[in-house]
């Protein structure tokens, strides 16, 4: 298991396609998230219309807001990225057949696994932090440049949220690592990852998430549950298109980590059964 | 501890899920210390006997016992190197990261990879990306990565093909580098004269069966040993005349001659019989039996065993000594 591990991070670290996702996550967080958003609050176009004014509304962007802007900011991006990465972790291994290198050396195929579980686990939780700490320095700087005054979340606050942060991006690599050893095709796994992502979560979740029956089992997709958690961490104002979430955070939360759980579990079960040839 | 048998196999079946089968009823031997090639025609089940003795897929039926312990087990891995069907390796990393890659998962200390590296030549291209290696170049990492952990037996499928003629050479050599030290080495290979370069004994597989295993002399000479080549005009009557009073197995057209699996000594009371019937023999000589006939004649009939030789040995199994 720990010479999975170690071999794992020496793959990962020298992939260039995981940087530049790494890469991808970052800049839109800061760009989109934090520098845009800046720029059009403080110029706003002459025909902006919103029930809170952009001078309130720029606050979204100061170190009071840290945890419910990350969050928003990456609960899509993050979960597309993340599903790619996991994807391309395992899926990557039957393209090349190197998976069957790797089963050949001395672990057991359960211990190979846990190896490359550990590793995303890694990747998410350095992936967590930086973006957590850089959109920090971002706020700061923003406040800073504005003159204005912000207060920074309390120590519990930014725990829970960066413990929020970690538990959705891993959820999402264990969902594209399973799909990565379910259909062992890059293309298809991220392809059939994006698909549920955008039509199951973000269209079906968006459209239909007040129609009686449906409703009910929106209330067991990742999404919906990563949702609820993201939004009990309050902006510093009311937010005028504040949704009502469908569960609660702590019902979401505990789906998200029986989610991680199966995701990993059934990736497990496959690899641990499954045929490795060539075919 | 060395044991006699680094390769035991006992009805051994692969039936893969496209209802394929495979590999039928094996009974494999490989004793410690030998190079033993699985020589077949391609499709007759090399790889995916290879793949179960290395834990990658799973028996339909049957048992293996691969290093002393059950294929794929941590304990057999330790004690077995393999390269199965292709050179597997990660295209955006070098030679030599690659070898760190497999060097952490087997628990080795990367120390070994410089001296593997130079074994198989690779040393001045180790810092190139795999994706940058010819066939050979590939061929030969995927060697080094099955020596790394010092392996008691090293598993190579078809470690020539792909290969120039020179590059062919070398990894010959390098195989035979490789047996020192009591290692076992177990090869696949379609080709034969590949396997009479390299091995000490040779298991024919066809159609996912084992049809013969010895050495090379005793495939040989269990196997006819010498044919009659016959030239005859009208070459259709002279094959209808010789099945009638032979066995027609034993009759064979080859190169518009005919080829009898016959002992020579029935040559003259054969010419006599033919000419009797009016055909011209033109030719009629003793063939010392070439490798590539026995190796066509154990594989072409696969579903029953060949007849060895025109004599009473109707078993086309060739036991080793013993
Ligand atoms: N993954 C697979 N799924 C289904 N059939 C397979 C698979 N791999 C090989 N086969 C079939 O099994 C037979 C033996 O193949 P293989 O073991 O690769 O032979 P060889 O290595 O001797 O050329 C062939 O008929 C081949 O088509
Ligand atoms: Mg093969």
């Amino acid at each position: 298991m720990i010479a999975s591990f170690r071999g794992e991070t020496l793959k990962s670290r020298k992939r260039w396609a995981n940087w530049i996702l790494f890469g991808i996550l970052l800049i839109t967080l800061l760009l989109f998230g934090y520098v845009l958003s800046y720029v059009i609050f403080k110029n706003p176009p002459r025909n902006f219309q919103s029930p809170v004014p952009a001078s309130v509304l720029i606050r979204r962007d100061f170190p009071e807001n840290l945890l419910p802007t990350v969050l928003s900011s990456m609960s899509t991006i993050g979960a597309a990225i993340m599903i790619i990465l996991g994807s391309l972790s395992t899926a990557s291994e039957y393209g090349w057949l190197t998976v069957q290198t790797i089963l050949i050396q001395k672990p057991g195929r359960v211990a190979v696994l846990v190896g490359k579980l550990l590793n995303l686990g890694l990747i998410t939780l350095i992936t967590s932090v930086v973006a957590l700490g850089l959109a920090a320095l971002t706020s700061y700087l923003l406040v800073s440049i504005d003159g204005s005054s912000s207060a920074w979340p309390s120590a519990t606050e930014l725990l829970k949220g960066f413990g929020a942060l970690w538990l959705q991006l891993a959820v999402w690599t264990a969902f594209g690592m399973f799909l990565g050893i379910a259909f062992r095709s890059t293309a298809a796994a991220i392809g059939g990852g994006l698909t549920y992502l955008f039509v199951g979560e973000a269209l079906i979740a968006g459209l239909l998430r007040d129609t009686p029956g449906i409703k009910e089992i929106l209330k067991f997709l990742p999404g919906v549950n990563g949702e609820a958690v993201n939004a009990s961490f309050r902006l510093s104002f009311r937010s005028p298109n504040a949704a009502t979430q469908l569960v609660d955070a702590s019902r979401g939360s505990i789906t998200l980590v029986i989610y991680l759980l199966l995701f990993s579990i059934l990736a497990l079960l496959i690899f641990q059964r499954r045929d490795v040839t060539a075919g | 501890m060395a044991q006699a048998l680094a390769v035991e196999t006992h009805g051994l079946t692969k039936r893969y899920s496209t209802g394929v089968l495979a590999v039928d009823d094996l009974d494999l031997r490989v004793r410690t210390g030998e190079v033993y090639g699985f020589l077949g025609p391609n499709g007759a089940g090399k790889t995916t006997t290879l793949r179960l003795l290395s834990g990658l897929i799973h028996p339909t039926s049957g048992s293996a016992i691969v290093a002393g312990a059950v294929p794929g087990s941590p304990a057999s891995l330790a004690r077995l190197g393999a390269m199965v069907e292709t050179p597997a390796f990660y295209p955006y990393l070098s030679g030599r990261d690659n070898l760190r890659v497999v060097a952490r998962y087997a628990g080795v200390p990367k120390s070994r990879i410089d001296p593997v590296l130079k074994l198989v030549d690779l040393t001045d291209r180790a810092k190139h990306k795999f994706k940058t290696y010819s066939t050979g170049m590939k061929q030969r990492l995927g060697v080094a990565a099955a020596l790394l952990k010092g392996p008691d037996l090293l598993i190579l499928d078809e470690p020539t093909s792909g290969l120039d003629p020179q590059g062919t050479i070398e990894m010959r050599a390098l195989i035979k580098e490789l047996k020192q030290g009591g290692r076992t080495v177990l090869l696949s290979s379609h080709l034969l004269n590949e396997v009479e370069l390299t091995c000490d004994r040779v298991g024919v597989i066809a159609k996912g069966k084992l049809v013969a295993e010895g050495t090379v002399d005793e495939l040989r000479a269990r196997s006819g040993g010498r044919t009659l080549r016959i030239h005859a005009t009208p070459l259709e009557q002279a094959q209808r005349l010789l099945e009638s009073f032979l066995n027609p197995d034993q009759v064979r057209v080859i190169d518009g001659s005919l080829v009898l699996n016959v002992d020579p000594a029935q040559a003259a009371s054969i010419n006599r019989r033919l000419v009797a019937d009016g055909v011209d023999v033109s030719e009629l000589r003793v063939d010392e039996q070439s490798l590539e006939n026995v190796f066509l004649q154990l594989t072409e009939a696969p579903t029953q065993p060949t007849p060895a030789s025109g004599g009473g040995d109707r078993s086309g199994k060739v036991e080793g000594n013993k």
